[in-house]
């Protein structure tokens, strides 16, 4: 089996680095800010594959860079360096951070699915539910008007929105609700990578539970390679199989879910998982 | 013929937090399991028995030495394989069945059972029947297959959780305290399951501290004490 997508030394810096930027930044400086240019390294270095069908959890707390990678990914930041290759993309061959606006439109559209934290930041606000959803599949060219609304409908009940609903702004809804609304957007177009950033934070534990509920169901049944970002360690470890822990923008360990959990071996790691509640 | 052989396998644990204290678990650990084997790992609490089941299911890291594991597409160091080979041994081959269920919140007890097999066979109808057909011979009460397990009691939870490890019909399982919690006509049916498996031709490493459980189930013993084999038993079946 083959990676659906590989990822090498995904880097994001902000403001002008310096030669000695990278070295002088990350866990062991305990910064990543760079004392000579005070350029800030939001992610450096990161390099992983994915399966089909795994999904893979990022943990760290906040300004590790976690939510930098996906975004980078999902083409919301421009790459300061790095690559990234996604097998359904021109066979793997191609790095997507290269690629044309074009191109990324329609990677971003037929390939891959975002779920924020914030739904105002994955849905409009000003159009209904149903139409939010359409909005998707006509970006990746459906066109009739039937089938669309009938795969909206679809797509809302499978992730448990009264369809009776689907012409009310998710504005007027329940965050939980305005959440599922964004899950049904991400996969409108069966995409293979879903991206999941900090998905159920800020939400009570029942619709949390909800919320976790239904992705667990959607990859099991489609079958879809996930990314989840989180700072909460009771998600990664229901949702993921392996796990990258970041710290100042980099790496600092990798692994099993469960071992990353019960043997961490990084210091940092260590003292997240004693802080568990 | 050999499924498992363990070499000269040590575990230390290094404790950052701890200004890098070292907690030695097991040292020079040597054994074998032949398929269709089943090995009770006995020993104090403390003694380093799930430390050694955990390094077999790698949520250990082993300090030294190698576990060659004889799968069906070839042998595998399971000390140094790649997390994507391990993921992908624990889907088609090796199970672990811990004395604690961690619960899947809002999914009911048969879809927790059925969720392995629901994975590899793609259908989770057949799935979900034979999940039906674990939990009726395990005697768990009809009401409660559709009921979420978080509210269940220790024994019912331990049988969610062997009808989960065995629903897929591992090559190998790794069982901590099968019938910890059970009464004796359940820990019957327990014992009867995996002496079935075996049967099959899995091969079984069992912690267990229950006398009765373990003269019925081992072929084998190894006993642990301070992270070290001391002795071990061939049980005359």
């Amino acid at each position: 089996m083959s990676a659906l997508l590989r990822v090498r030394n995904l880097t994001k810096i902000y403001g002008e680095p310096g030669e000695r930027t990278l070295e002088q930044t990350g866990p062991e400086w305990n910064s990543n800010i760079c004392p000579e240019t005070d350029s800030i390294v939001a992610c450096a270095g990161v390099s992983f594959d994915l399966y089909p069908g795994e999904v893979l959890g990022i943990v760290g707390e906040s300004g590790s860079g976690k939510s930098t990678v996906v975004k980078l990914l999902y083409f919301d930041m421009e790459k300061t360096a790095g690559s990234a290759w996604l097998r359904p993309y021109n066979d793997g061959r191609t790095n997507m951070l290269e690629a044309s606006g074009q191109q990324k439109r329609y990677i971003r559209n037929h390939l891959m699915g975002t779920v924020y934290q914030n739904p105002r930041d994955g849905l409009n606000f000003s159009f209904s539910s149903g139409g939010n959803i359409a909005e998707k599949l006509i970006m990746a060219g459906s066109l009739h008007v039937g089938s669309i609304r009938e795969r909206a409908s679809f797509l809302l009940e499978k992730t448990e929105v009264p369809v009776r609903r689907m012409d009310d702004t998710p504005a007027s809804f329940s965050g939980g609700m305005q959440q599922r609304v964004q899950i049904a957007k991400a996969i409108a177009n069966n995409p293979p990578l879903l991206f999941l950033d900090e998905v159920t934070t800020g939400l009570d534990v029942s619709v949390q539970a909800k919320v976790l509920d239904l992705i667990r169901e959607l990859q099991q049944e489609l079958g879809i390679a996930m990314i989840v970002v989180s700072h909460d360690l009771s998600v990664i470890r229901m949702l993921t199989d392996r796990t990258l822990v970041m710290k100042h923008g980099r790496v600092v360990e990798s692994g099993l879910t469960d071992q990353i959990l019960q043997d961490p071996q990084h210091a940092y790691t260590q003292l997240l998982v004693s802080s568990l509640l | 013929m050999n499924i498992v052989e363990v070499n000269q396998l040590s575990k230390t644990f290094e404790l950052h937090i701890l200004h890098d204290k070292m907690i030695p678990a097991l040292h020079d650990i040597e054994f074998d399991i032949a398929e269709g084997e089943i090995i009770g790992l006995t020993g104090k609490s403390g003694s380093g028995k799930s430390s050694l089941m955990k390094c077999l299911y790698r949520t250990y890291l082993a300090t030294g030495g190698e576990i060659l594991y004889y799968s069906r597409g070839g042998v595998v160091d399971l000390v140094k394989a790649s997390d994507h080979e391990i993921i992908a041994l624990r889907r088609s081959e090796v199970r672990y069945c811990s004395q604690f269920l961690s619960v899947i919140p809002r999914v009911s007890a048969i879809d927790v059972v059925a969720e392995p097999l629901a994975r590899t066979e793609k259908n989770r109808d057949l799935a979900r029947s034979k999940a039906k057909d674990l939990l009726e011979a395990l005697g768990l009460p009809t009401a409660l297959w559709d009921a979420f397990p978080v509210t269940f009691s220790g024994g019912e939870q331990q049988r969610i959780n062997v009808a989960r490890a065995i629903i897929a019909r591992p090559r190998l399982l790794l069982i901590d305290e099968p019938t910890a919690s059970l009464d004796q006509r359940t820990k019957d049916v327990v014992i009867g399951l995996i002496r079935d498996l075996k049967q099959e031709g899995t091969s079984v490493l069992c912690i267990s501290h229950d006398e009765y459980t373990l003269e019925r189930l081992a072929d084998r013993r190894l006993h642990l004490q301070s992270g070290r084999i001391t002795h071990a038993i061939t049980e005359s079946i």
